[in-house]
């Protein structure tokens, strides 16, 4: 009791912690909602497919590597899928290994 | 006893643009026999498109999609997959298990002329010498 009285009422994070030892303000904020973030769907008309390069294009970055799933807000069933589709492309030389699409 | 199941499949072949301007219909008809010769059955045949590669293959910088959906038996995939692995004027191929055939496979194959096919196949040229300019700044020092 005595260290969360000593750290002013900081939502009970210690000093050094990982809100990095803020004092005086409310508890820390989620930058997600309660359950997590809002997942992305899949649209039948824009399927995860590798045919469809304009879409799966928006879900690398300009290196050509697949976003995680913190970017891409996709479940981890449809990450999985995007992943899939995106290997395939590259294979028949739709998508690039490295590089911008 | 050996199990027979017959699967939908999909084949995106990448062909070499060099074979497909001595003929579409006559590359096309050979590749699909490649499938029909082990006991598949060609659903749908038809040209996707014809694009820049993402990267160079076998020198090509373009290429053409044959986009192909059939059924066979389990057991032949082997052997198609063999025969396309073979096949010279594939560049590539991917075949995938495909559970429906979408309706825009069975539509007619839209006509296209190929002549039309840009003539870029050659890797890009190489950058000029920068040589000449080295020995013309010589040649000035010596003037002077």
């Amino acid at each position: 009791m005595s260290s969360t009285n000593s750290n002013g009422g900081g939502g009970g994070y210690r000093d050094g912690g990982r809100d990095g030892g803020r004092e005086g303000g409310g508890a820390r904020r989620s930058k997600f909602g309660r359950f997590g973030q809002k997942r992305r769907e899949v649209l039948p008309e824009e399927p995860l497919d590798y045919k469809n390069v304009a879409y799966l294009a928006k879900f690398v970055s300009a290196n050509g590597r697949i976003q995680s799933r913190k970017r891409t807000s996709f479940s981890g069933q449809n990450q999985r899928k995007l992943a899939a589709a995106i290997k395939r492309a590259r294979m028949v030389a739709l998508m690039p290994f490295v590089g911008r699409v | 006893m050996t199990l027979q199941r017959t699967r939908t499949y999909e084949c995106m072949c990448l062909l070499d643009n060099r074979e497909v301007r001595k003929g579409w219909q006559t590359l096309k008809d050979s590749v699909l026999a490649m499938f029909t010769k082990h006991g598949a059955k060609v659903l749908s045949g038809r040209r996707w498109d014809e694009r820049r590669l993402a990267y160079p293959i076998k020198g090509q910088q373009r290429g053409t999609y044959l986009l192909v959906y059939f059924s066979a038996d389990t057991q032949a995939l082997s052997a198609v997959r063999r025969d396309l692995q073979f096949n010279e004027s594939l560049l590539r191929f991917l075949l995938v298990d495909c559970e429906d055939v979408p309706q825009s496979a069975y539509e007619p194959e839209a006509a296209f002329d190929i002549n039309t096919i840009p003539s870029d196949d050659a890797p890009p040229p190489p950058p000029p010498p920068v040589a000449s300019s080295v020995e013309s700044s010589s040649d000035t020092t010596a003037e002077v």
